[in-house]
């Protein structure tokens, strides 16, 4: 195995790590302000479908990028509806919310498969990308990826040195004293939600836009289960959740070259790497917790004030 | 007397039954395994469809993702009791659950793809799509520099084994040093994950990338790498212009049409078909323009030779990858074997599960 | 009792109306394809048996995943456990093919016991040991499981006469579940009868039962508080890894005759929409797994007849379990203001 394979595995990582990525970040934020969302996946697919018919029909994959995001919001509103407004359970929600995005997306998706839309494509940074090594891993990616590099300082930012983001937290850590110290809590989970939804919706658009220029039915391929997974994992932390995206997306990766160098391990087991891999993650995440990362009120429905 | 009451009851008989044959429209219904225009596989069998359902006299249908199994049969029931004519069922697994329904419906003729078993009323078709990768293997083993060729291959059964076979040898007949890498996507249609296996086949110095699956995934890795791709099934060209070869493609229209053509004038029977070239069903995609003329010569001459029989794909000698001599010398293949091939030739670096 | 009955009908009518609009905006006639839907799925005894064919595997998987949430535990493994079960009666069909039926059949459903339990025993005890969050667990072990068949089918299992496409041999006739007299459903609706009485005497009747029903009142939502009852976890998980995985004897013993890749076809994800539909009570689980098996024969008489994507039943599952869910809302005000009347 030469450098030079090392770092195009590591450059893919990030490119496979990427809508990941968006969809973690999504769901801290979403999870922060204490609701769980565990419609993901279903949101994921409904962006990338939106930002592809978008594309397709503009000619501007800038404005399809958006469109994934602000649909995968409206999506994402569905869920805020159910919890908020009706006070559902919300992992039922979530799972319907799955269910029902990806009905969706594949019902309404079927006459464009196989149809190519405008999309991103790589842009060298001049100067750093001639780096050797550094420059094929951080500098040689499609734009949506650099704009990814922003999100994790600016929501770490949001949520740590706003007030908007302080009260966020504090509707999901200690719903009750927020409501009693006169805080909108309601107000700030709806945030959290919808929020969160568009960095998803933005997560399923790098799919269709840059990953590939393409749509097909199941395109995010259980990539938002693996978000929500990875929010645990990083222990609700932007900077952590990186760090997850990636490594999952170079599993990915690195499972696709074992088998282009000629491995003669069955593909079946290696393709359960990535999953198996998020259940170690997970257990050692665990194991080392010390009890306090969670948002105290995650998942628990808090009735508005009387 | 006698003799007059049964020759205007033979008339009567023929008239009702020319008047039946003529009136009648025809329901012909198909049944796939996987949406149309996921897996290349069921969209090129919509595309057969959609030439039936412009003949006159003839209603189409079909339902497709019909998992293999019980969920086929109740299908395959739907139709038939719904009086279709003809059915067509186009994937391995609806052969027992095909059968069954066929044993309880004679009148219906069921046509199964890919299979063996047959009945009075059930016959099997398959094509020989390995034909047309052949040729596409002579211009990629032609066109490499690197002498890897790279196969974003689906499932490891035995169309996408021989498919890559075929493509292998035909390579090594221009180009007897090459080697195809093999990478399982497990998957019929997810352009994400087969784009990621191409960039693995890139990342290894194959310059050429062929493909099992219809997504024009590993199409984009190759053009975005500045290499060439033989897709498949379709006009990949569009998404891939500076690096799309050729690709095999499928053209069931002519054979589905011949099937409801002779069903409609009776003289259709049960029997086992393998067309390819010589038929049509199988053909190559028009060449891309950095293909040189004489290689698109070499190829299009060998493509009447297999057309015309005088040449065969599978012909010996031939080892699989550990060496051992499977086909030999100057034997050719059965089709048996063909149908149930489950080992690479020399050649191929890849797992077979 | 009847207010949520109530909603529940209002529910499912106000989703098949979205479908149905749904439909119309892509010009399809709403009402032909209400009808059209309907008639596929209850409109002739064919259509009542294959309702009922399918309502078997959702059933037993239902009651798996509903003991569950009851204990606010979310377990979506039902796929995964569904497809070891299979596995695990597979194995016993394949290397014990002398056995005479009355030996083997129970043989296949102990493997498949074994192999399910133990695929719902991995995320409990991880859950209780360490708190891992069983949502993530079971559906990784979905992935990981149906992979594991996969393999199996492809590689050691494949039977050396189905031209190297993924099946193992065919069962022997010892080890298939036969099908009632000239119907063609399989014995099997005999398990799903027992287990139903089973259950609702474990309910209303055993220590166990009251406890389950007790602690799933106390629990707060979403796991990640402290739980209690370690044991009531484990003992949750692995009955529902025992249902999910007797549905995949089933489905490989008497369906499929043989094991292979499409055996797995979200059985365990509808599971999820009926225990949440159905609660506890065994007898509204049948009822609702008989709607939803409904729902999936019916959407195949839309592909056939009016050329609607398969999609479309996962479009009406997602949306009857969203309207009955937001629906929650008025049964629980109307008990509220029943008690501070």
């Amino acid at each position: 195995m030469n450098t030079e394979i090392v770092f195009s595995l590591l450059a893919a990582a990030i490119q496979s790590g990427t809508p990941i990525l968006y969809a973690t970040l999504g769901e801290i934020i979403t999870e922060k302000s204490g609701i769980l969302n565990l419609g993901v996946e279903g949101i994921m697919i409904v962006g990338a479908l939106a930002a592809f018919l978008t594309a397709k029909v503009t000619g501007n994959p800038v404005a399809g990028f958006l469109a994934g995001g602000a649909i995968g919001m409206m999506l994402a509103g569905v869920h805020g509806l159910v919890c908020l407004g009706f006070q559902g359970n919300q992992v039922v929600s979530g799972l319907a919310l799955t269910i029902l995005g990806t009905g969706l997306a594949n019902y309404f998706g079927t006459p464009f498969i196989g149809q190519a839309a405008p999309g991103f494509t790589a842009v060298a940074i001049p100067g750093f990308s001639a780096i050797p090594g550094l420059g094929t891993v951080f500098f040689s990616h499609d734009p949506l990826i650099y704009f990814s590099f922003a999100l994790p300082p600016l929501l770490w930012a949001f949520l740590n040195h706003t007030r908007w983001g302080l009260g966020l937290r504090a509707a999901g850590e200690h719903p009750e004293a927020a409501l009693a110290a006169g805080l909108n809590v309601t107000g700030y989970r709806w945030t959290g939600v919808l929020a969160g939804g568009f960095l998803m919706g933005l997560g399923g658009a790098y799919l269709s836009l840059a990953y590939t220029h393409l749509w097909t039915n199941g395109l995010t391929a259980g990539r938002g289960w693996i978000a929500v997974a990875l929010v645990i994992f990083a222990f609700w932390r932007p900077g952590r959740a990186v760090l997850g995206a990636y490594l999952f997306g170079g599993v990915v990766a690195f499972q696709f070259r074992l088998q282009a160098m000629g491995t003669h391990l069955p593909s079946s087991l290696l393709l359960m790497l990535p999953y198996a891999l998020t259940v170690g993650v997970l257990v050692f995440s665990c194991w080392k917790k010390r009890g306090d990362e969670a948002p105290a009120a995650l998942g628990v429905n808090v009735e508005p004030a009387e | 007397m006698k003799k007059l009451v049964t020759l205007l009851a033979v008339v009567l008989v023929f008239a009702v039954g020319i008047a039946a044959a003529v009136d009648k429209e025809m329901k012909i219904g198909f049944i796939y395994v996987s949406p149309v225009g996921d897996a290349g596989w069921s969209y090129a069998h919509d595309k057969g469809r959609l030439a039936v359902e412009a003949l006159p006299g003839v209603e189409t249908s079909f339902v497709e993702a019909v998992a293999e199994g019980p969920d086929s049969e109740r299908v395959m029931l739907n139709m038939a009791r719904k009086n279709y004519d003809i059915i067509f069922a186009t994937s391995y697994g609806y052969m027992d659950p095909m059968l069954k329904v066929a044993a309880k419906f004679p009148k219906t003729v069921f046509m199964h793809c890919s299979g063996f078993k047959t009945a009075e009323n059930m016959g099997n078709y398959f094509g020989r799509i390995y034909q047309a990768r052949y040729l596409s293997g002579m211009v990629a083993g032609a066109m490499t520099k690197t002498n890897i060729l790279g196969y974003v291959a689906a499932f490891p059964i035995p169309e996408v084994i021989r498919g890559i076979n075929a493509f292998t040898l035909g390579a090594q007949a221009v180009n007897p040093k090459v080697q195809v890498r093999v990478v399982w996507t497990k998957t019929w249609y997810d352009p994400a994950t087969e784009k990621e296996a191409a960039k693995s086949l890139l990342d290894v110095k194959a310059d050429v990338i062929a493909q099992h699956q219809d997504s024009p995934g590993p199409q984009e890795a190759a053009q975005e790498r500045g290499v060439y791709s033989i897709g498949y099934n379709s006009d990949m060209s569009a998404f891939a212009p500076k690096a799309h070869l050729t690709a095999p493609i499928w053209n069931w229209g002519p054979f589905y049409t011949g099937v409801v053509d002779s069903v409609r004038k009776g003289t259709w029977k049960s029997e086992s078909v393998w067309p390819g070239l010589d038929e049509g069903i199988v053909d190559l995609a028009p060449f891309g323009s950095m293909v040189p003329k004489a290689i698109q010569d070499t190829v299009m001459a060998k493509k009447s030779e297999l057309a015309s029989g005088k040449a065969k794909v599978f012909v010996g000698p031939i080892k699989d990858q550990a060496g051992t001599v499977r086909i030999a010398d100057g034997k050719t293949a059965p089709d048996g074997d063909l149908l149930g091939m489950t080992w690479f030739v020399q050649g191929v670096i890849g797992t077979l599960e | 009792m009847w207010s949520s009955c109530l909603v529940f009908l209002g529910a499912v009518a106000l989703s098949l109306g979205i479908s149905a609009a749904l439909l119309a905006t892509q010009g399809r006639p709403p009402l032909r394809a209400m009808l059209l839907f309907f008639d596929g799925a209850f409109g002739s005894r064919w259509a009542l048996e294959d309702c009922l064919l399918k309502a078997i595997p959702i059933f037993l998987c239902s009651l798996g995943v509903g003991i569950s949430f009851r204990l606010q535990i979310w377990n979506i493994g039902a796929e995964g456990q569904f497809a070891l079960g299979a596995v695990g009666a597979t194995w016993v069909a394949l290397n014990f093919p002398g056995l005479p039926a009355p030996l083997l059949i129970p043989a296949m459903m102990a493997a498949a016991m074994v192999a399910g339990a133990l695929w719902g025993l991995i995320p409990a005890l991880l859950k209780i040991r360490l708190g891992v969050n069983e949502i993530i667990v079971t559906l990784m072990l979905n992935y990981i499981g149906i992979l594991f068949l996969e393999y199996l089918v492809y590689g050691p299992w494949k039977d050396p006469r189905s031209f190297g496409f993924p099946m193992t041999p065919q069962f022997p006739d010892s080890a298939i579940v036969g099908t009632i007299g000239t119907t063609s459903i399989n014995w099997g609706i005999l398990l799903c009868l027992v287990l139903a009485v089973a259950m609702f005497v474990f309910y209303g009747y055993s220590r166990r039962g009251y406890e389950l029903r007790a602690c799933g009142d106390n629990v707060r939502a979403a796991g990640y508080a402290a739980l209690p009852y370690s044991g009531l976890i484990v003992l949750v998980m692995m009955v529902g890894g025992t249902l999910a995985g007797w549905a995949g004897f089933l489905e490989a013993s008497a369906n499929m005759n043989r094991l292979q890749p499409t055996i797995v076809v979200g059985y365990g994800y509808t599971a999820i929409v009926v225990a949440w539909l159905a609660r506890l009570n065994p007898f509204t689980i049948g009822v609702a797994s008989f709607l939803l098996a409904g729902l999936r024969v019916g959407v195949e008489n839309l592909q056939l007849e009016l050329k609607v994507p398969a999609a479309f039943g996962s479009i009406m599952e997602g949306l009857i379990l969203l309207t009955v869910l937001a629906g929650g809302l008025f049964v629980h005000y109307r008990v509220t203001l029943r008690r501070s009347a």
